[in-house]
């Protein structure tokens, strides 16, 4: 018997099969609550209460979207401020910390071993919940303000702990040195040298960044009372939190009916996350980009 | 290294120093005494409605001639209530008045947050303390001090069954009968065996008629008859055997769902697959609930009405100690509570606006009153002076009065126990509780096989220790009265 032929660079067929089939069950368990929360939110609430969730439901219906369709301006406006706050908090966000981070990865730098403990030290001891609201709320006076969603996430010692890493690994100092020898401000070091070759970290901290501000609830919960400011994850929240609220309370909730009566259902419950989910799955691909043509950097040989 | 982290410290210090030196600029500005109008800062639980600035104009310029003072009123939703209000109290950030309730106002009166009014009630607040009932003052004190104004409404419990009326009469059932759990099982039977798509019990919790030290979860407890002088594991007695036998024997016959001791159906009105349920009442509760549920339900008591800890504090507005002008926040409390224009306005919105009002003073609501000014009546203040609607009946508050007359008062009511010396043994016991208690009090397990194990287990985690603490200090407690 001959033996068949086989390239090293392919698998083995049978294997190849198996693992395709596992990582299809994977990416399936990944995506199916997805799929699942979809349905959920166009099965008609009446099947929902009788039946509970089921994966095909009785009765289709759209009246979730009908219903967030109708508190559109709520929606829109929750909509425009965590747009604004992910947009303008990830822009500061990965600014200041690959400057703090480019700072302290730099050898020249005198007092760079103080400013990584400064920035360390955060991770180990935190002020806690209440000192943060007293400097949020009274010494800088953000409450209501839209800053207050953005200024507290935008520094994160182990995102620049990751960053002078980054730094240090992967721009070498014969570049930097070749540089200065043409005569580039540190400036122009900066954003035309370090930034482009550091692209695949810092799309990395952005792309952190960006989930961090899409997915906060808890800045607005603290700081925010003023429902023209309250982003989109936190209107989520905070439908939640009442329903669980009602729940507890129900000699409350049934003694004035009309006040819990703007609550939305389980459907219209799932119908908001598919809308707040879905802009942010979108934008994955373009942070991809990145990680890829990260790894084919090569500049220097020694 | 050394000298660095000194560099660090002393870098903090300054900051520090600082930052509080601005905090204090701003905390001596505007007090408002030397006659400029002061701005009251008002916390309160509900969610935002869009009118509120627009009602509080209308309020503003009344009490302006009034006490010279203005009102800002900050609602906050009701899940963030719990976590938010309290980081804001710990935070000692400067406002005014506040909602609160229960353990929460307990504890922040022991902590200091709140100003005892006492004296306040005296002077400022003397029309209040007139028309309130005094057994609410009363109740709320906290080491003999009263740290906020109740809402002047029902001041007692009384725990009903409440039955889906429809059932009631098409099977002919007589419910004037019932007054325990073990009279319910005819009924359920029958509806068990006709109607299939209906629960025959929404998920409850089985009643025992005690007075508890901190809630009906936890084994510290005094009985409403007999002895009440002592504090007892009322999970020990026969009766509460008796009680959680007849509901476990409920659950095997299929009367409740099989689920009971974990889901968190809340089982609300407006979805008609229930036969009965357990709730606590108030006069008329049974129009309000059906109202809600929009179909007819009926009740019966299963307890008399009876003033405790939780019915007097569930609803209380707080002046903070943070305020700069606590005085100020007093004497809008007290024309909240004793002024109907104003009490009315702030609960029901501007009139023609938000209703409409006939010469009987009777009202209505308009539709921008559900949806732009929307506010729990319940936390605001009092009741009686509130207008009517239409189809509340016309003696609605004159049944408040008799009922809180009605009501005898409960063993502890005023006693709040000081848990700081057993604070180990009552973590280790609300553990033992939450894994026991549900299962039991929804009849899911044998209370002849887990009950003797729950007590068990309670006292190797310090049950009479607990006990003896709480004896202790309800009897000095009680020695003051």
């Amino acid at each position: 018997m001959r033996k068949k032929y086989r390239d090293p660079q392919h698998l083995h067929p049978f294997v190849n099969k198996i693992i395709t089939v596992l990582l299809g069950i994977l990416a399936i368990a990944c995506i199916f609550p997805f799929i699942y929360v979809v349905i959920i939110s166009l099965t008609s609430e009446e099947t929902i209460v009788k039946n509970g969730f089921q994966l095909i439901p009785e009765a289709w219906s759209g009246e979730a979207y009908q219903y967030l369709w109708s508190m559109k301006g709520q929606l829109f406006r929750s909509y425009g401020v965590t747009i604004f706050v992910t947009v303008v908090g990830t822009a500061i966000s990965v600014l200041m910390i690959t400057f703090y981070a480019y700072a302290i990865s730099r050898p020249q730098f005198k007092y760079r071993r103080f400013f990584t403990m400064f920035a360390f030290f955060t991770m180990l001891f935190s002020g806690g919940l209440v000192p943060m609201y007293i400097v949020v709320t009274q010494f800088l006076e953000l409450k209501d303000t839209v800053w207050a969603l953005i200024l507290p996430l935008t520094m994160n010692a182990f995102y620049i702990i990751i960053m002078r890493t980054f730094f240090m690994k992967s721009v070498s100092e014969s570049i930097l040195e070749s540089a200065r020898i043409d005569g580039a401000s540190e400036w122009r070091i900066f954003f035309q040298i370090i930034f482009p070759l550091s692209l695949p970290g810092i799309a990395t901290i952005a792309l952190f960044s960006t989930l961090g501000y899409w997915n906060d609830w808890f800045q607005a919960l603290l700081y925010i009372n003023d429902p023209d400011l309250v982003p989109l994850q936190s209107l989520l929240m905070k439908i939640e939190s009442n329903l669980e609220f009602m729940r507890e309370n129900m000699d409350v909730a049934n003694m004035q009916q009309s006040l819990f009566s703007t609550i939305p259902q389980e459907s219209a419950k799932m119908a908001m996350v598919v809308i707040a989910t879905l802009p942010i799955a979108v934008s994955y691909p373009f942070f991809q980009k990145y990680f890829i043509s990260g790894l084919t950097i090569g500049g220097v040989k020694e | 290294m050394k000298k660095k982290l000194g560099v660090l410290l002393a870098l903090f210090v300054l900051i520090g120093m600082v930052l509080t030196a601005c905090g204090d600029e701003k905390s001596t500005a505007k007090n408002g005494e030397d006659g400029e109008t002061y701005e009251i800062k008002w916390y309160t639980v509900g969610t935002p409605q869009p009118d509120t600035e627009k009602v509080f104009e209308e309020v503003n310029t009344y009490i302006k001639d009034k006490i010279n003072a203005t009102v800002e009123m900050t609602q906050i939703d009701w899940g963030d209530w719990d976590q938010k209000s309290q980081v804001m109290i710990n935070s000692g950030e400067p406002f005014d008045i506040i909602f609160t309730n229960g353990t929460d106002y307990i504890q922040n009166a022991q902590k200091g947050a709140f100003i005892a009014i006492d004296d306040m009630l005296d002077d400022e607040g003397k029309d209040l303390k007139d028309t309130i009932n005094p057994t609410l003052l009363e109740g709320i004190k906290v080491n003999g001090k009263i740290y906020g104004v109740p809402s002047n409404k029902e001041a007692a419990r009384q725990t009903v069954y409440t039955f889906n009326k429809r059932l009631v009469e098409k099977y002919d059932f007589d419910i004037s009968k019932v007054s325990k759990l073990e009279d319910l099982e005819p009924m359920l039977k029958v509806i068990k065996e006709n109607e299939p798509s209906i629960t025959p019990m929404a998920t409850f919790n089985a009643y025992l008629p005690y007075d508890y030290i901190f809630n009906h979860e936890m084994p510290f407890a005094i009985p409403f008859e007999g002895d009440t002088d002592k504090v007892i594991n009322h999970f020990e007695s026969d009766l509460t055997m008796e009680t959680y036998k007849t509901m476990h024997e409920y659950f095997n016959a299929g009367y409740l769902k099989q689920d009971a001791a974990t889901s968190k159906d809340s089982w609300p009105m407006d979805v008609e697959n229930w036969f009965v349920r357990m709730g606590d009442s108030q006069p008329y509760a049974d129009l309000l609930w059906s109202r809600a549920a929009k179909y007819d339900v009926v009740s019966v008591p299963a307890e008399q009405p009876v003033t405790i800890n939780d019915s007097v504090s569930g609803a209380i507005q707080a002046i903070s100690a943070t305020s700069d002008n606590p005085e100020k926040a007093m004497e809008f409390l007290n024309l909240l509570n004793t002024d109907p224009y104003l009490r009315n306005l702030v609960d029901k919105g501007i009139e023609d606006v938000h209703y409409t009002k006939n010469e009987d003073d009777v009202i209505q609501d308009l539709p921008a009153r559900i949806e732009r000014y929307n506010v729990p009546t319940y936390s605001l203040g009092n009741h009686f002076i509130l207008y009517l609607y239409e189809n509340d009946p016309k003696d609605k508050w004159d049944k408040f009065q008799d009922f809180n007359e009605s009501a005898t008062e409960a063993p502890t009511l005023g006693f709040h126990f000081n848990s700081d010396p057993v604070r180990t043994e009552l973590a280790a016991i609300t553990n033992i509780s939450n894994e026991f208690y549900p299962a039991l009090a929804t009849g899911s397990v044998d209370p002849e096989e887990y009950l003797p194990k729950y007590n068990e287990k309670l006292k190797d985690a310090g049950l009479d220790k607990v006990l003896q603490e709480i004896q202790k200090q309800f009897d000095e407690w009680k020695s003051k009265q």
